[in-house]
């Protein structure tokens, strides 16, 4: 505890960064947008479990492995957002794009709730959340 | 006893480096690091004195310098690098660091440098200095906005104070390069300056 209070006494104010971009110097909402799909292609093999499902699993187990994995999917789509949110977007795309905040705030609320929903027009909603944070990503590319 | 006693040390080099950085604000200042582009050497959370201004001239070389992010998109964050590249000076970097055609020998520095980050440059020109960080295959330095003149560095590290286990002078290392015989001699006046975005080899003096 002590040592904390004297860390908290002689932080500088400044911070430097030994700074790296890479890899993520590269940026492209289609992360965000194939694990979106995957979102979508899961809830759709859910639906069709019996059909879909190989002779060695039950329909249960099945079903299981999709949640599973749509799970692992949707925290994926909430990173490659946050990384596009925090790391790519600037003020002065804030500026010309004042819907960026409520656009990535909505599409990793949707991806949130993709882990409790089963039907794909739910995860269609997060893909067209995710279209529209890819627009305006590549009009901020071209300018 | 013996933790009364490591915390009365603790407080008093506390006190002494407050007292030393308030005597000395006007020559230094005191940055903390985030990023891991220069480890080992600095860490994460390291506490750091930097002297103002760049290293002397003739002797700027290993020293970690704070400069401007020159970048449009860097915000003007201060970065941390090392200095490896001096004016008038031939480089190429990929597999290993090679300067005016001999390979610098570099301790401090570790992981390989990806593909796209390969760069060569002719001859720095003067005043200007090729910055890179330690962590050769995660860091954005010169190989990403290219060398940097003298007037963008703001200060260069002296001491680390934070944490007390790793506290003590930032020395800048030796200059060694690869091969026996004199240092070969940078190119010529003549020598285009010319910056090779892509190849290491294209920058062969």
């Amino acid at each position: 505890m002590i040592r904390n209070a004297i860390e908290r006494l002689i932080r500088p104010a400044q911070t430097g960064y030994a700074h790296c971009d890479l890899p993520c110097g590269v940026y492209d909402p289609a992360q965000a947008r194939i694990e979106a799909e995957s979102i979508k292609a899961v809830q759709e093999r859910y639906q069709k479990a019996d059909t879909m499902k190989s002779a060695a699993e039950t329909v249960e187990d099945y079903r299981s492995r999709c949640l599973s994995i749509k799970e692992e999917r949707a925290n994926m789509v909430k990173e490659h957002l946050w990384v596009l949110w925090t790391d790519y977007f600037k003020p002065p795309h804030v500026e010309k794009y004042p819907q960026l905040h409520q656009l990535f705030w909505d599409a990793t609320k949707e991806a949130g709730l993709s882990k409790k929903s089963q039907d794909p027009a739910q995860g269609e909603k997060l893909l067209g959340l995710i279209k529209q944070i890819d627009t305006i990503f590549w009009e901020t590319k071209k300018a | 006893m013996m933790q009364r006693l490591w915390l009365a040390l603790v407080a008093l080099a506390a006190a002494a480096v407050s007292v030393l950085a308030v005597a000395l604000r006007r020559g230094v200042m005191r940055v903390e690091v985030a990023g891991e582009s220069m480890t080992p050497a600095l860490e994460p959370g390291d506490f750091l004195i930097l002297r103002r201004g760049a290293p002397p001239l003739g002797a700027e070389y290993g020293h970690i310098v704070a400069l401007q992010d020159p970048r449009p998109e860097g915000d003007g964050r201060l970065l941390l690098k090392r200095v490896v590249g001096l004016p008038g000076e031939a480089l190429r970097v990929g597999g290993s660091l090679q300067v005016n055609g001999r390979v610098l020998i570099e301790p401090y520095a570790h992981g390989d440098t990806p593909t796209e980050q390969h760069r060569g440059i002719n001859r720095l020109e003067p005043g200007t200095y090729f910055v890179l960080g330690d962590h050769r295959g995660g860091s954005t330095d010169s190989r990403d906005f290219g060398p940097i003149p003298r007037a963008a560095i703001a200060g260069h590290a002296v001491l680390r104070y934070w944490p007390f286990e790793r506290a003590g002078l930032l020395k800048p290392p030796e200059r060694r390069l690869l091969g026996i015989g004199p240092e070969p001699t940078p190119p010529t006046g003549a020598q285009p300056l010319q910056w090779h975005p892509t190849s290491p080899d294209a920058g062969n003096p």
